[in-house]
């Protein structure tokens, strides 16, 4: 038994030798499943002869439990706005100050100065978008820019509902609709935001990431969404509409950040710079259907793109709303109230 | 008499329960029909994955032209084969040793840290081997690299291997065992021409068994899983929440196609032995 261990583990070692044999010049990004344009890494690859890999994860919570115990071997990540706060809070990121690079003249200076990463001094934005919701018009044809179509639903409506199964989309929208603040730690509004959402349930059909399938199937005809996720559901069913309650809803932002373990950072800060040049953030949208934050990037990007209403906000609507990680009782109480919605 | 105790025995049998019919409909229909329903998408001309267009085979193009599906396959036949070769054989010396011996002190204690793989939560298991190697990384600054996840993979699959192999083992004829070894057969030759011919069964089910098992894990391989070592599942968990299109589902297909390929040709090599025999 000791010499088949001994085996394994020599085979092992030899296959990890072969792996090395690669190491020229190499960059290993963790980014969301299905998120990046293979055409933006081909064409970083052949601009500084770097060969990359690309892996894809479901979540922020997946990524940082990998990455947290350190020499994960990955050089950058993308985690969204909230999660770059607790990421810098533990020292996961290195401090790469893409603010001197080259190219960050072409951000918007609407996304240099975030609460996640004041002055940008740890990451650059890849793609930002909003979660509201999706209407099918021939369902329901009147007003769709409220959150009562979600909390107290119009007859046509009823029992044809998705929400997303995601705790801070579902209650923030409630939040929202009660006109409560956001990270909330009152009793009183809890409680009222807890029977907010025990009485809607009953209107609700599922409670699912699917929406396009959901939505495009006719399985339902509202769906909590994401303007993208929306925006690509319409093109297959021209009557889906993206909906901007004057309640507010959520704005998020995906940035691009380097681990403190990195083991290629002059790789990874290269790839930072690079994806601050409009045409190249015009290659990210074009295939995710979201915004990217560079100026100048409208230029290269698909016409359908440009005149989208999921992507191009109208006059009227609210602001999105960025909000920050809550603290760890107020978590503890979405997570209860969460947990009984979901019973 | 005798009439009275096959009517006992008919009686006590499970297939002459009432309801035994229904139930047995019950669980085929909610184990097979959602394979059903995905290989039937599989099919779609559409982009859909619950709305039925029209027949198609393009999205198996789609797929096999898909570098990414490919090169996911590639790291999962990979890590598969090494899993499977590599806990197979610790998992047959381990029957050996736990059945072939005469029974010593803490030969339970032994029992139970092979299958113990089998009763940890798989995310105490991942997270756990997650730490272990980032440990021996920081303070050792040693790493296997690539090959952590082989390792991590062929320990979850000793005990699927160690299972069937265990009760072919104890279920084998002893005395032919003891007959070679009266003829004065060194044990080494027992082993090669005697015990391991009537094991192969169960070294076989064995090793497809650890096979499957780490073609299908998700959870360990995506806390373990180094750069580039993107498997079949993760890249179809990664692909759920910006929406899946039946090319998953042609992939789905496939795989499923090689586990009944698997299963069907053991299948007959066991009814071609038993011929024989």
């Amino acid at each position: 038994m000791k010499s088949l261990l001994k085996t394994c583990v020599a085979v092992a070692a030899l296959t990890w030798g072969a792996g090395q044999a690669w190491a020229a010049g190499e960059l290993h990004i963790y980014n969301w499943g299905n998120y990046t344009n293979p055409e933006l890494i081909e064409k970083f690859e052949k601009a500084y002869d770097i060969k990359v890999t690309l892996d894809g994860y479901d979540s922020n919570e997946t990524m940082l439990a990998k990455v947290k115990p350190g020499g994960s071997g990955y050089d950058i990540v993308v985690p969204g706005d909230y999660m770059i706060a607790i990421m810098i809070k533990e020292g996961l990121l290195l401090e790469s100050k893409p603010n001197e690079m080259e190219n960050f003249e072409n951000v918007d200076p609407l996304w240099t100065d975030v609460y996640w990463d004041p002055g940008r001094n740890y990451s650059v934005p890849w793609q930002w978008g909003t979660t509201s919701f999706t209407v099918n018009t021939e369902a329901y044809d009147g007003d769709i820019d409220t959150l009562a179509i979600l909390f107290d639903p119009p007859e046509a409506l009823d029992g044809r509902i998705n929400m997303l199964e995601d705790m801070n989309d579902v209650l923030n929208a409630g939040l929202r609709y009660l006109n409560y603040p956001r990270c909330n730690d009152n009793k009183e509004q809890l409680r009222d935001l807890a029977e907010l959402l025990t009485n809607a349930k009953p209107h609700w059909r599922t409670m699912s990431y699917g929406t396009i399938e959901k939505l495009t199937s006719g399985d339902v005809d509202v769906s909590q969404n994401w303007n993208g996720a929306s925006m690509r559901a319409r093109l297959q069913v021209p009557s889906l509409k993206y909906a901007y309650p004057k309640e507010g809803f959520t704005g998020w932002m995906d940035n691009v950040a380097i681990l403190a373990d990195a083991p290629n950072p002059d790789n990874a800060k290269l790839f930072l710079n690079f994806i601050m040049d409009p045409e190249n953030a015009a290659l990210i949208s074009n295939f995710a259907r979201y915004a990217n934050g560079i100026k100048g990037s409208e230029e290269f990007m698909d016409p359908e793109m440009l005149d989208a209403p999921e992507i191009i906000m109208p006059a009227g609507a609210p602001a999105p709303d960025f909000v920050p990680p809550c603290d760890e009782d107020v978590v503890a109480f979405y997570n209860k109230i969460w947990t009984n919605l979901k019973k | 008499m005798a009439e009275q105790v096959l009517k006992a025995g008919k009686a006590l049998d499970l297939k002459y329960q009432p309801g035994f019919n229904i139930v047995t409909f019950a669980c085929l229909v909610m184990l097979y029909a959602p394979i059903a329903v995905l290989v039937f998408f599989s099919f779609n001309a559409n982009r859909s994955v619950t709305l039925w267009t029209e027949f198609s085979l393009d999205w198996y193009a789609s797929a096999l032209a898909n570098e990414n599906i490919r090169g996911a396959a590639w790291v999962s036949l990979e890590v598969a084969l090494f899993a499977t070769v590599c806990s197979t054989m610790i998992a047959t010396a381990a029957a050996l040793a736990t059945t072939r011996t005469r029974p010593f002190s803490g030969i339970t204690a032994a029992y139970m840290t092979i299958n113990l793989p089998l009763m940890v939560p798989e995310i105490v298991t991942g997270i756990a081997t997650l730490a272990f190697f980032a440990l021996m990384g920081n303070v050792l600054g040693f790493t296997f690299g690539e090959a952590n996840l082989m390792i991590a993979h062929t320990v979850f699959c000793i005990p699927f291997a160690y299972l069937p192999i265990r009760a072919r083992l104890e279920n084998m004829d002893l005395t032919l065992e003891q007959a070679a070894a009266d003829l004065y057969a060194t044990p080494w030759r027992i082993f090669r021409r005697v015990t391991l011919p009537l094991l192969m069964p169960g070294i076989i089910a064995g090793a497809m068994l650890a096979f499957i098992v780490s073609l299908d894990d998700l959870i360990i391989t995506i806390l373990v899983a180094r750069p580039g070592q993107t498997t079949l599942p993760i890249f179809i968990l990664g692909q759920i929440r910006r929406g899946v299109t039946p090319e998953v589902n042609a992939v789905s297909t496939i795989l499923l196609g090689v586990s009944v390929l698997f299963v069907t040709l053991f299948f007959l090599i066991r009814r071609h032995d038993k011929g024989r025999g």
